[in-house]
């Protein structure tokens, strides 16, 4: 009995030992680094806002994705979240909190604006391109990141060299994505088949289930240089303002948000955030960001 | 507003002829499963067992990405359609074969000793009675098919799960659209189940 109770009282302090060397929500060295160079809000907080309340809380709870390579990815050996948006929602609580606590709630396309609504998350990270009808029922902070489409063929395919030409072709994408969209812009003919995830996407693209895949530029360019079959076509094709989504009104937290944006903006932090995620596959200097909207 | 017409259209249609398929193969393997051959039985106990065993949106991954590794490449419709109605095909071979078993077996030997043969006895005795007994299980494997018919989105199907996943895409209405995607499953199942009432009336 004694034993046992030495042995359970080890245990006890090494579980805190641990939990005390390991913080939380900072996956690998290279991210520490950004996070000691993040801003801390040290300005005023009004009682009862989403500042007030995310701060008493002592975590950011952000609505994403986990399988979004290069954006918001869990990596299955660390247990940690990985990518810009990530990087963003991390640097975001440290901004507010002080710490990088985050709690990430998956959601979808479906979700979203519900968990906005009802306040279940702060806010959504989650390659939340800004549109004219989703501004009607959510307020964007940013954009934080400009994204573009881009056309992937299998490499070989012929007749398929500029956005139009996907007229009357049968075209993949991601289901939910605004590759959807962007593919009845430019094509009103086209087919459109929809998977669930990337890796099936480009399964279904190599198997012949269509003639090109469009997907996120910064998400294909991760693709053609772990894969030699895939051949990029041209240059993006459209321009999707990220924006990060925040309840409907409060324009007291988007405001903190977006000057949140422009001051890591101007630090250079935003641009060692694209550096590490997404710059590992696009080759040249990290853009600068896009300007904040009002 | 053709993007719904669509997604509807194709769920009517999965839902149609994954039926009719689940209905012949099922007929099939309660046959297997019935008849006093060791090997036939064990053929169609293993048929039931191995495709009800394994969820529905594994055989529709397996057929859409596995398949076309082995040199079977279907258009995705029709992928999906043999992947959902040889799954159900498993549960209507089930209650086809509790339909018959639920005939007292004093039914059978009756028969027997009156002189009819094997298929006669069937025909005129035990298929009569078993055939409305199923009609109610047969009812709740189309209804349970038909909801499943929205995993077939999952695997490129514009389905109508997946039009309204497409519209709210746009629209970012989510509660409204996937009211209206509810109410469409509603009145096809409420279809299934009034057919079915119907059916067993005649039957009966």
């Amino acid at each position: 009995m004694g034993r046992l109770f030495v042995a359970a009282l080890l245990l006890f302090v090494a579980g805190c030992a641990g939990g005390e060397n390991v913080v939380p929500g900072v996956g690998g060295g290279k991210f520490a680094v950004l996070l000691g160079k993040a801003p801390m809000y040290t300005g005023q907080v009004t009682p009862g806002s989403a500042v007030d309340r995310i701060k008493k809380r002592g975590k950011l709870i952000i609505g994403g994705s986990q399988d979004a390579p290069l954006l918001s990815q869990l990596d299955p050996t660390s247990g940690e979240l990985t990518g810009f948006d990530a990087y963003l929602g991390k640097l975001l609580a440290q901004y507010i909190i002080g710490s990088p606590q985050t709690e990430l709630l998956s959601a979808t396309s479906e979700t979203r604006e519900p968990l906005l609504a009802n306040g279940t998350v702060d806010v959504i990270i989650q390659t939340y391109t800004i549109t004219p009808a989703r501004k009607e029922r959510v307020a964007f902070a940013g954009p934080y990141y400009q994204s573009g489409q881009s056309i992937a063929v299998r490499r070989g395919t012929s007749g398929i060299t500029k956005p139009a030409d996907l007229a009357g072709k049968t075209v993949i994408a991601g289901a939910n994505t605004p590759a959807i969209g962007a593919i009845k812009a430019v094509a009103p003919t086209a087919r459109v088949v929809e998977f669930g995830s990337d890796p099936e996407c480009l399964t279904a693209l190599k198997q012949g289930r269509g003639e090109a895949y469009v997907q996120d530029q910064a998400i294909l360019v991760a693709d053609a240089s772990k894969d030699s079959e895939l051949q990029l076509v041209g240059e993006p094709f459209t321009e999707d303002p990220y924006g990060i989504g925040i309840k409907h009104g409060d324009a007291e937290f988007t405001k903190f948000v977006n000057d949140w944006l422009r001051e890591i903006g101007k630090s250079g932090l935003w641009q060692d955030v694209w550096k590490q995620t997404i710059g590992t596959v696009v080759t040249g200097d990290a853009p600068s960001p896009p300007a904040i909207a009002s | 507003m053709s993007l719904v017409l669509e997604g509807f259209l194709n769920t009517v249609a999965l839902t149609l002829l994954s039926f009719a398929g689940a209905l012949v193969v099922g007929l099939v393997v309660a046959v297997l499963r019935i008849v006093p051959v060791p090997l036939l039985r064990g053929v169609g106990t293993a048929y039931v067992e191995v495709w009800r065993n394994i969820p529905l949106l594994a055989w529709l991954v397996l057929f859409v990405f596995g398949l076309p590794e082995v040199g079977v490449t279907m258009p995705l419709f029709w992928t999906a359609f043999t992947a959902i109605a040889l799954y159900e095909a498993a549960f209507v071979a089930e209650a086809l074969r509790s339909g018959v078993r639920s005939v007292a077996s004093g039914q059978g030997e009756a028969a027997r000793a009156l002189g009819l043969t094997v298929q006669q006895s069937l025909r005129h005795v035990i298929l009569p009675q078993a055939g409305r007994r199923v009609v109610q299980p047969l009812a709740n494997i189309a209804i349970a098919l038909t909801m499943a018919t929205a995993l077939a989105g999952v695997v490129g199907v514009v389905d109508m799960t997946r039009a309204a996943q497409r519209i709210n895409l746009e629209l970012a209405q989510p509660l409204l659209v996937f009211t209206g995607a509810g109410l469409c499953y509603l009145v096809m199942a409420a279809g299934i189940g009034f057919g079915a009432r119907v059916l067993e009336r005649r039957l009966a």
